[in-house]
């Protein structure tokens, strides 16, 4: 019962400890309150417009007719397409494009309206820039909406039908204004949450190693205690720091920008308690390698790049190798991230989430017992003895 | 500036690098593995086979040759079928399926009596380019059975089958999409992505590497070896890491257009330049930032901050004309935007460099500034004062 009181007392003290020393580290602070605080703001506000509009389109009508000047009419009315000039040629056309007045060419043939009269198809061509391809994503829609509108119009002259036999209905899920903010924000705030935790936890790392060997391999900050309970003591010194900054981000942050919310917090915080606790083992299990404050920013910041992609919301994770499955796999954010996005943009429940909660605290278990193994080893020690 | 201390300078530098694993980290390691990374994940170039359900619920001769026609579609994947639409539902809530097609009951039976049935189709739109490639699929499937039924209906009636063909679609719009025909992301995203990671640690290293001196208090002997000239101490250091830096850059440019043999529609040359105008520029926006704020620290969490922020903000995803016009400004100060455009207009556009002129320039504005900031860092250096 001692022991285990004793046991209780150390956990405590470390705790309280870390907490100091988070407190007076600006340079941890950064990542711990600014970097969770400012950076969904700064990427939310790059991303809020949410949709490309009025690209600005240039046309080339050698038909120039009603029906040409009607059809370059519909495609100036689409969201996405913005008629900002008509030139002579496509050479005129294609110095706009190259001087950056447009980013897509619509040529209309000489023969557009007779072959209309005379019941034969007409070829529109649409030549367009792909330097972005969000652009031509919108381009395509517009377009794919303005032939049909177009054909439907026609076949009523023709055929004098007035409906086609079959309707269709597509229904957007998730994210029904096909934003790009609304797309890429849910992700990007479950990686920052691990990102600036293992970025600070590392930092905090650095500097005990500095510490120890500017005073002969013993930190004087450290306080005496066992390496399990040291380790849960930082742990949840760091889990409490964060409890308001997730409630801030996953909550909150979707309500300013209006950003899809269909899930529940009760539905999502059963998965991210168990993710940030592996975030944070994961940054213990790496901090016994860093041996200065700074370094470990160095090796750690590129890596968010390399977790976007390996969760899986930019490029999905059926079309990646078993290689790259594996290494996404051992990452607590791969699993956060499309949990979090389903949970909160599609309203999906834990229930249907319970693989991702499962394996986000098999990861917790793994990344406790290398950070506990690390620690014990303890490497920089017996070099300053 | 002499040349002699120059060589000096620069051997000191040569012999840190290689006593400090972080350097050989950052320069070579981790832009090789992420050049690698993006080939080999991008390498299918467009995710196709996008996993989606069909819910059936008419079971009919009509119904399945759509659900035929669905699989025969190139971007989608038949992979799963559900009974309902409350059990398709469930299955895209738990990350099976990206999208579900539903066929109401009695489908066959109204299309024929003239009732109008609907097709409805769902796409989880949070995932970007599974859902669009899913709407895609689907869109062209309930379009053309509608198609195919006007058709059917058409050939009865004694039309001729040519001309059935032009009443169903008397317009075409064909899209020709420049300079990446095969809508490819692979080109797109490992085009941007990949200098931008150049980028973001050029910038770290070389914060990295001139305010490590200030915080080991060796910022004076690094000064006095270059004889008390700043020019000679900071071209002596940085010159080793800007050939090695566009030795990689290089080697990582013939990896995207020699061996991946994406489009390079210019003098390769011309890329070489840009790649080496962007290692400088981006050490000249380092220098700037550690002229400004002399702490390792902070300078190191500006540049990362900034570098990690580049690759939205300089609109690699996200055009720059659809953002806030007071966000979009900040892009003109990423030497990873100009590069991104000279790229564009280049080696995927392959149009006059006059075109790009202004973006080299900007480039080349970078050292220009910071030479101009130099003045401050030169006390700094000369007594190093270390704020953890």
């Amino acid at each position: 019962m001692k022991t285990f009181r004793h046991w209780f007392g150390s956990l405590y003290r470390v705790w309280r400890r870390e907490f100091s020393l988070v407190l007076r580290d600006e340079g941890v602070l950064i990542f711990f309150l600014l970097l969770p605080t400012v950076y969904p703001l700064v990427y939310t506000l790059i991303y809020n417009p949410e949709v490309v509009h009025d690209l600005p389109v240039v046309i080339v009508d050698d038909c120039h007719t009603q029906r040409s000047r009607q059809l370059a009419q519909m495609a100036d009315a689409t969201s996405a397409i913005k008629i900002v000039g008509y030139a002579t040629d496509i050479n005129e056309a294609r110095v706009c494009m190259d001087q950056k007045g447009c980013y897509s060419i619509m040529h209309i043939p000489t023969d557009y309206d007779l072959n209309i009269n005379r019941e034969k198809q007409s070829k529109v061509q649409f030549y367009c820039d792909m330097s972005l391809l969000i652009r031509y994503r919108a381009f395509l829609a517009a377009l794919t909406d303005l032939s049909l509108a177009s054909d439907t119009e026609i076949q009523q002259q023709i055929i004098n039908t007035d409906s086609s036999p079959v309707a269709n209905q597509a229904v957007i899920l998730g994210n029904p204004a096909e934003g790009f903010a609304s797309f890429i924000i849910p992700g990007l705030l479950i990686l920052i949450i691990q990102q600036s935790l293992v970025l600070g936890i590392t930092m905090l790392g650095g500097g005990a190693y500095e510490r120890r060997r500017a005073n002969n391999g013993i930190d004087p900050m450290a306080v005496k205690a066992p390496v399990v309970a040291t380790i849960l003591g930082k742990s949840l010194c760091y889990f409490t720091i964060y409890i308001p900054l997730i409630v801030y981000m996953l909550h909150f942050v979707p309500i300013i920008f209006d950003l899809p919310r269909v899930g529940s917090m009760s539905q999502w915080l059963p998965m991210v308690v168990p993710f940030t606790f592996a975030a944070i083992f994961m940054g213990m299990t790496l901090q016994p390698l860093v041996r200065q404050r700074e370094t470990s920013m160095i090796v750690v910041v590129f890596t968010s790049l390399l977790f976007l992609f390996l969760s899986g919301i930019t490029w999905p994770r059926y079309a990646m190798g078993w290689l790259w499955l594996a290494v996404g796999d051992i990452i607590p954010s791969t699993w956060a991230v499309n949990a979090f996005t389903r949970i909160n943009s599609d309203g999906a429940t834990l229930q249907q989430n319970m693989w991702p909660l499962i394996a986000l605290w098999i990861l917790c278990a793994i990344y406790l017992t290398t950070a506990i193994i690390l620690h014990k080893k303890d490497w920089g020690l017996k070099k300053f003895r | 500036m002499k040349c002699a201390s120059l060589i000096a300078v620069i051997s000191r530098q040569l012999r840190q690098m290689c006593r400090q694993p972080v350097y050989v980290v950052a320069m070579l390691v981790i832009p090789l593995i992420m050049a690698l990374f993006f080939l080999s994940l991008l390498g299918p170039g467009l995710p196709d086979r996008t996993p989606t359900a069909i819910v059936d619920l008419d079971n009919s001769s009509m119904s399945r040759e759509i659900g035929r026609n669905l699989n025969a579609m190139s971007t989608i994947n038949i992979s799963h079928s559900a009974d309902s639409y409350s059990q398709a539902i469930d299955m895209m809530n738990s990350g099976e399926i990206y999208g579900f097609f539903l066929i109401p009951d009695n489908f066959e039976q109204h299309t024929i009596a003239g009732l109008t049935p609907t097709l409805s189709y769902y796409c989880n739109m949070a995932y970007y380019i599974p859902g669009t490639l899913t709407y895609k699929g689907f869109k062209t499937i309930a379009v053309s059975t509608s198609g195919a039924v006007v058709k059917t209906t058409l050939l009865n009636v004694g039309v001729d089958e040519r001309q059935v063909e032009t009443m169903l679609q008397p317009i075409v719009i064909q899209d020709h999409p420049l300079g990446n025909p095969w809508t490819n992301y692979a080109i797109y995203l490992c085009n941007s992505f990949i200098p931008g990671l150049i980028a973001l640690m050029v910038m770290m290293i070389t914060a990295y590497s001139v305010c490590i001196e200030i915080k080991q208090h060796t910022s004076r002997q690094w000064l006095s070896t270059a004889n008390g000239n700043i020019y000679t101490a900071l071209i002596g250091k940085l010159l080793p890491q800007t050939v090695i830096f566009i030795i990689v850059g290089t080697f990582i440019q013939s990896l995207l257009w020699g061996y991946s043999h994406f489009p390079l529609n210019c003098n390769p040359l011309t890329m070489i330049t840009a790649m080496m105008l962007l290692i400088v520029a981006c050490q000249a926006f380092a220098l700037t930032v550690c002229c400004i704020v002399p702490n390792l620290r902070l300078s190191l969490s500006i540049v990362s901050l900034v570098g990690i922020l580049s690759f939205s903000i300089a609109g690699l995803s996200f055009p720059v004309e659809s953002m806030y016009d007071s966000i979009g400004i900040f892009s003109h100060i990423i030497p990873l935007r100009h590069y991104f455009l000279i790229y564009a207009d280049q080696a995927l556009n392959g149009i006059d460099i006059y075109y790009s002129r202004i973006h080299f320039v900007a480039l080349l504005a970078f050292p220009l500034v910071a030479a101009m900031l130099m003045w401050r860092l030169k006390p700094r250096l000369s007594n190093p004062v270390y704020i953890p």
